[in-house]
């Protein structure tokens, strides 16, 4: 089945840049990158003589999801890949698919991505005039969960529990002769390590917008 | 909730379970239950997979759980229900726990302190052990989660379980009929002056009228919104200052441990006040 071979070739290029892929249906195959492989992924599907079809763009609203759409001889490729809304940058395919232009060009316009080095940005839809820091098909930025459970959801991400331990709390413990912390997840290594561990299994990490290099909850 | 917020709970909980002779371990690496409401709403699968290592690290220990607090008591025995019945949960909740090295067979039973109480130890006993009798007027509050019960039990048994301790410390107990009513702690979440309005202030406003010296519940977050709940209310003009505390304290200070070394001043009501008035 080609279908399978093709997928197993890109997954197998690309590496641990492949997250994830979607079943593999009667000519249509997707596969879900890091956008920092997109480049690489666009490389490797060039050796099949793909033909550009699409970017497709969609407000996820806390990120931008970008769908690659390319057609290997009969066969859907969907490459699907996320920007964050805080950054929105993406590198170009152009130099690579220089008929990526125009689909880049609108999603730059009607999405405000950012594709980095393309060789001629500027207008493709809208009007001159049309103020470039309000691109009209992005949304706010929006989470899956309701603002108010935001602090219980950072919490419970970052320590496995729902509220911190202050250091005020923790010298009072001490005065009455407890310990500073009692044995929970946020007291060890490990089994901080393994809670957290457990956000990223259950992709509540994800869901929550949780930044593991920040320590925090992606902010707007 | 109860390391973090209210400690004099974990003190007096040491303090009886020394004192009626209840062997009780720590459950080292514990993460939250997580809670019944919010957690659950957020993320069923991360909710029901937390609590489940919870459940792991116990039957690791060979122990059951003893728990101080109604909102664990409903997740860990809902999370313990749901992975007994539900095959597909079952599943993808021990292949989380097997890509952190841990499994659950399903042989924790949750039980909260109010039954331990109530059946391992007895109210006989307790009712010996009673030091310093508390001539009080009670006002009891179960909370909702401790009329959970699996497999279609009486959903009154530790509520009524919960107001035989009470009168073990030589108590009276006065009903009011908002006792069911909830404390309104969830919704603080999404409307605070709705929960302060709606809940908390028509149950203060009949424990007033029936002149109660205190409010017992066997729950911290209930407690944690009594209390700070009466001093948000100042806002809205309603004005209360009514002891609350935990069972556990109660019966720490009617079984003669010493007010000051429970911690009591981390209460946000009167509750030292309260123990002076025991004696």
């Amino acid at each position: 089945m080609r279908e399978v071979e093709l997928l197993e070739h890109l997954q197998k290029s690309i590496g641990s840049g492949a997250v994830s892929s979607a079943p593999v249906q009667k000519r249509k195959i997707s596969l879900t990158i890091e956008p920092a492989v997109l480049r690489k992924a666009v490389e490797v599907l060039l050796k099949h003589q793909p033909r550009f079809v699409i970017i497709a763009a969609v407000d996820a609203g806390m990120d931008v999801d970008l769908l690659y759409h390319f057609d290997v001889k009969g066969v859907v490729v969907v490459l699907k890949t996320t920007v964050v809304k805080e950054a929105s940058e993406i590198n170009t395919i152009v130099d690579l698919v220089p008929a990526a232009e125009w689909a880049e060009k609108e999603a730059a316009e009607l999405f405000g991505v950012n594709f980095r080095a393309h060789p001629k940005p500027g207008r493709l839809l809208l009007p001159e005039g049309w103020p470039s820091d309000r691109p009209p098909l992005r949304g706010p930025f929006k989470r899956a969960l309701p603002e108010q459970f935001c602090p219980v959801a950072e919490s419970l991400v970052s320590t496995g529990v729902t509220g911190p331990m202050s250091p005020l709390m923790q010298r009072r413990r001490e005065e009455k002769g407890l310990p500073p912390s009692p044995p929970a997840s946020f007291s060890s290594d490990a089994s901080l390590r393994e809670v957290q561990e457990l956000m990223r299994r259950t992709g509540f990490d994800e869901k929550a917008g949780y930044d593991w290099e920040k320590k925090r909850l992606r902010h707007k | 909730m109860i390391p973090q917020r209210i400690p004099s709970v974990e003190l007096a909980t040491r303090g009886v379970l020394e004192c009626i002779g209840v062997d009780a371990a720590e459950l080292p690496g514990y993460a939250c239950c997580p809670d019944p409401v919010v957690a659950r709403l957020m993320d069923r699968k991360m909710w029901l997979a937390l609590s489940a290592r919870n459940l792991a690290l116990a039957e690791g220990m060979g122990l059951d759980l003893l728990v101080l607090c109604n909102g664990c008591y409903e997740t860990l025995t809902e999370a313990n229900e749901i992975l007994r019945r539900e095959p597909e949960a079952r599943k993808e909740t021990s292949d989380i726990l097997a890509g952190l090295g841990r499994a659950y067979e399903g042989t924790v039973e949750v039980k909260h302190v109010v039954e331990v109480m109530h059946e391992e130890v007895g109210v006989g006993k307790i009712e010996k052990l009673v030091k310093r009798p508390a001539k009080l007027r009670l006002a009891v509050h179960p909370g909702c989660h401790l009329f959970r019960e699996a497999g279609g039990g009486d959903i009154w048994r530790k509520p009524k379980q919960l107001e035989e301790l009470a009168l073990a410390t030589g108590a009276e107990v006065v009903h009011c009929k908002l006792d069911r009513l909830c404390c309104g702690f969830p919704m603080m979440q999404v409307n605070e002056e709705l929960a302060l309005k709606r809940n908390l202030l028509p149950k203060l406003a009949c424990y007033q009228e029936l002149a109660v010296d205190a409010v017992v519940a066997p729950c911290p977050t209930c407690i944690v919104q009594f209390e700070a709940g009466q001093m948000l209310l100042r806002k809205y003009g309603a004005r209360y200052n009514l002891p609350c505390l935990h069972i556990v304290e109660f019966l720490a200070l009617a079984l003669g441990i010493p007010a000051a070394e429970l911690g009591l001043e981390l209460h946000r009501s009167p509750v030292e006040q309260l123990a002076r008035k025991m004696g």
